[in-house]
């Protein structure tokens, strides 16, 4: 019997601008590609609306931690990295961002991350007298956040891995590998602003702020 | 004193239905994965609708949710990865997209992949 030739299924004809024979070969291996690209469209909102924007409000308050600030710094701009790093394979399969702002930030498919101390963004933090968010609270709230990310682009690895969606397995993987840094990052610091606990994250300090060495197409920090 | 325990029963869309025990302060996903039943979840903050179940009997306490609204109460349903059982409880797992569909006719924001 011959071998299975997936590529060799497709029926788009020469010269025809209507198809994709990119997306026509992951439907060909069973790839449910307009269930993908919304979840694609939800996820590159979490890494726009919910993590990089809030981010800069949350290192705005991380004042006099000046060892967090730079963390929070890495991690903002990479998510920024991650929405520039995603953003054409949606338009590739098919998609467009919303053609609204708000609309994406609603369609987020992670928690937007709000300062502490503003009821979800409804109001300025009372500050002075040590009121205010604390260095902890931030870090509790990036955590989480990177949780999110984790498990989102975990999922998006899932659905395409296996020759299924190569294309958008590499660049959801070059993502993961910056997210579960990025965990890393606030578990050391959350771990001993908070609990007094050494949990080293084990890394190096990135080339520059937001150096995203993975979803940046620039050599790896490796001297 | 122990903590009470609510007696939370599965029925699967496509039949078939799993009971397992849920602590009062726990999360009913959680408690769900320890009884060594898989169900979907996404963000596991309460936020997605990946983890979206129809309650089809007894009170979810959704206060550790991150974005839960009145109508999806009134809608009948709860996000269980971050949901804890007020009561012995039946529920329908899989239901993001009906979940997503009482958001949509109410208005109100979520997810469109999951
Ligand atoms: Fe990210
Ligand atoms: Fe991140």
């Amino acid at each position: 019997m011959a071998r299975e030739m997936p590529h060799a299924t497709g029926k788009v004809p020469p010269g025809d601008v209507t198809q994709r024979v990119g997306i026509e070969v992951m439907e060909a291996r069973g790839v449910n590609v307009e269930e993908l690209r919304e979840k694609l469209i939800d996820a590159i909102a979490a890494e726009f609306a919910s993590t990089y924007y809030y981010y800069t409000i949350l290192r705005m308050y991380l004042a006099g931690h000046e060892d967090y600030k730079e963390i929070c710094e890495d991690a903002r701009l990479e998510d920024r990295a991650h929405f520039e790093l995603m953003t054409p394979r949606v338009y590739e399969l098919g998609g467009s961002l919303p053609y609204n702002l708000h609309e994406f930030a609603d369609r987020a498919g992670c928690p937007h991350a709000y300062l502490p101390g503003t009821d979800n963004g409804q109001h300025a933090p009372e500050m002075g007298d040590g009121k205010g968010p604390s260095a902890a609270d931030i870090l509790e709230v990036l955590l989480d956040s990177e949780r999110c990310a984790i498990r989102t682009w975990s999922e998006i690895c899932d659905l395409t891995a296996g020759g299924k969606d190569p294309r958008t397995y590499d660049l959801a993987s070059r993502i993961l590998n910056e997210e579960i840094e990025h965990e890393a990052w606030f578990i050391e610091l959350l771990s001993m602003e908070r609990d007094g606990v050494v949990r080293p994250s084990g890394h190096f300090r990135r080339g520059e702020p937001g150096e995203a060495p993975y979803s940046k197409n620039r050599p790896l920090y490796n001297p | 004193m122990a903590e009470k325990t609510f007696t939370v029963k599965v029925e699967f869309p496509e039949g078939g239905e799993e009971t397992f025990e849920a602590g009062a302060g726990e999360y009913i996903l959680g408690a769900a994965r320890r009884a060594g039943l898989q169900l979907p979840s996404l963000c596991e903050q309460g936020w997605d609708l990946a983890c979206a179940v129809k309650i089809v009997e007894g009170e979810v306490d959704q206060s550790d949710s991150r974005r839960y609204f009145e109508e999806d109460r009134k809608c009948g349903f709860a996000l269980i990865c971050t949901g804890k059982a007020c009561s012995d409880l039946v529920i329908v797992p899989y239901q993001s997209k009906q979940m997503r569909k009482c958001r949509d006719e109410h208005g109100l924001p979520a997810p469109r992949g999951t």
